[in-house]
């Protein structure tokens, strides 16, 4: 039974304290105190020459060129170059780095998914996440209900989000919470000979990639 | 960056409890293991979060450990694991 | 069952705690402020001025308090740990975070965002 506190973004909004800003610019309603915070972060930041208004931008732009597409690009190579697959597999950064891809310090390592075993990402103590290739982590993943559980009871979550494993395949939990961020390379699907790496990349998604989900065709 | 461990020893995780910033959830203390890689050598984070520079490096490792072995009642398949990046101060040999 | 009722764990530090319900699956868009909020830590960070780490601001929110901890959203808990960081690394001082905020809030209430 979930309590109410469970959820990421689950609050009282009852208490004005807790009023979600809103997301139109011209939305009257008071903004929270949050948003307040971070407005004034940044405010003082720049005034007292810690960061300059371009270093806030660039930080801006750098975070709106992460997307789950990049990972998808990166499986879909991997599905189609087997020396490339070795790479990411050996060197996650090195192979990122052949897409162009900074993943700002953090050091990628990607587990790859066969038949005999599945692998599936969280973070207990924080929400570490592989942002450059997936973007910014979705609310189920910063969860308390997702770190509490899936450690635990890796098959009941997974099929809570329809993913059955059979149990003669693995389930491996990887918790990612030191210095190492994990991307998921699921398995190719069958019916998908032929197809281009654009045409695969394109079934990749996000959650495929964290592994709660697996690429199906179409 | 070599540390004491090679992959496929079997180690334990310290079963201890001390305050201050720590990246060894509770739920593996104590627990029996075996190394599946060495990542690496990091600043120890438990000396970055209060302002040092981590110095010495510590030997992070991949420990996988059969889910049987870290919740007594787990319900999947015995070839379940659970694998956590643990640095070297907290392991002993199993 | 809490994880705080266990001696030695910060309530942080959950894997495995009993309790735990349904996962909603429903996933949000992050709002302005709350990209903003990632940009300056990153800008902060290792990938840019280097005046703070990431395992200071885990630290942080493992020092915010519990309460606090389970009130605040995602977004919010990173504000919160950051600015408490910002303020014992002497970068600015409580009073004048809250000074500004109250100017902020006044300007909002005026002028609209």
């Amino acid at each position: 039974m979930a309590d109410d506190r469970d959820h990421d973004h689950d609050h009282d909004h009852a208490n004005p304290l807790h009023n979600h800003p809103p997301l139109q610019p011209d939305d009257e309603s008071p903004p929270g105190r949050h948003e307040v915070m971070t407005e004034a972060m940044r405010e003082l930041l720049v005034e007292k020459g810690v960061l300059s208004a371009d270093d806030i931008r660039a930080a801006l732009e750098n975070i709106d060129s992460w997307a789950p597409s990049k990972g998808a690009q990166i499986v879909a190579r991997a599905w189609t170059d087997d020396a490339f697959r070795k790479r990411l597999l050996a060197d996650g950064n090195a192979a990122l780095a052949e897409f162009g891809i900074d993943s700002g310090g953090a050091k990628v390592t990607v587990v790859e998914n066969t038949d005999r075993v599945h692998n599936v990402i969280v973070c207990t103590l924080c929400s570490c996440y592989p942002r450059a290739v997936l973007g910014l982590p979705p609310d189920w993943y910063r969860s308390k209900n997702y770190r509490r559980r899936v450690v635990v009871e890796p098959r009941a979550v997974l099929e809570e989000f329809g993913l059955r494993v059979p149990d003669d395949r693995a389930v491996r939990v990887h918790d990612s919470l030191a210095d190492l961020r994990y991307l998921v390379l699921p398995r190719r699907p069958e019916g998908t000979d032929g197809w281009t790496e654009e045409q695969l990349a394109g079934i990749v998604t996000r959650d495929c990639m964290v592994g709660v989900a697996e690429p199906r065709p179409e | 960056m070599t540390g004491s461990f090679t992959p496929g020893d079997r180690v334990r995780v310290i079963r201890a409890h001390p305050p201050g910033h720590r990246r060894t959830p509770y739920y593996i203390r104590g627990k029996e293991g075996v190394i599946e890689r060495i990542c690496g050598a990091f600043p120890n984070p438990e000396e970055l979060a209060y302002g040092f520079d981590g110095r010495p490096a510590k030997t992070l490792y991949r420990v996988r450990f059969r889910q049987k072995d870290v919740w007594p009642d787990y319900a999947g398949a015995e070839i379940d694991t659970v694998d956590v990046d643990i640095y070297e101060h907290w392991l002993n040999p199993a | 069952m809490a994880a705080s009722n266990d001696p030695g764990r910060g309530y942080h530090d959950i894997g495995g705690e009993p309790g735990g319900g349904p996962i909603d699956p429903h996933v949000t868009q992050a709002k302005p402020w709350e990209k903003l909020s990632v940009a300056i830590g990153n800008a902060l960070g290792k990938g840019g001025k280097k005046v703070i780490v990431t395992d200071e601001t885990r630290r942080s929110r493992e020092e915010m308090g519990e309460d606090l901890y389970n009130e605040l959203g995602y977004f919010e808990k990173g504000v919160e740990a950051t600015s408490r960081l910002l303020i014992e690394k002497g970068l600015f001082t409580r009073e004048e975070l809250e000074a500004r905020m109250a100017a902020i809030e006044q300007r909002i209430r005026e002028q609209g965002r």
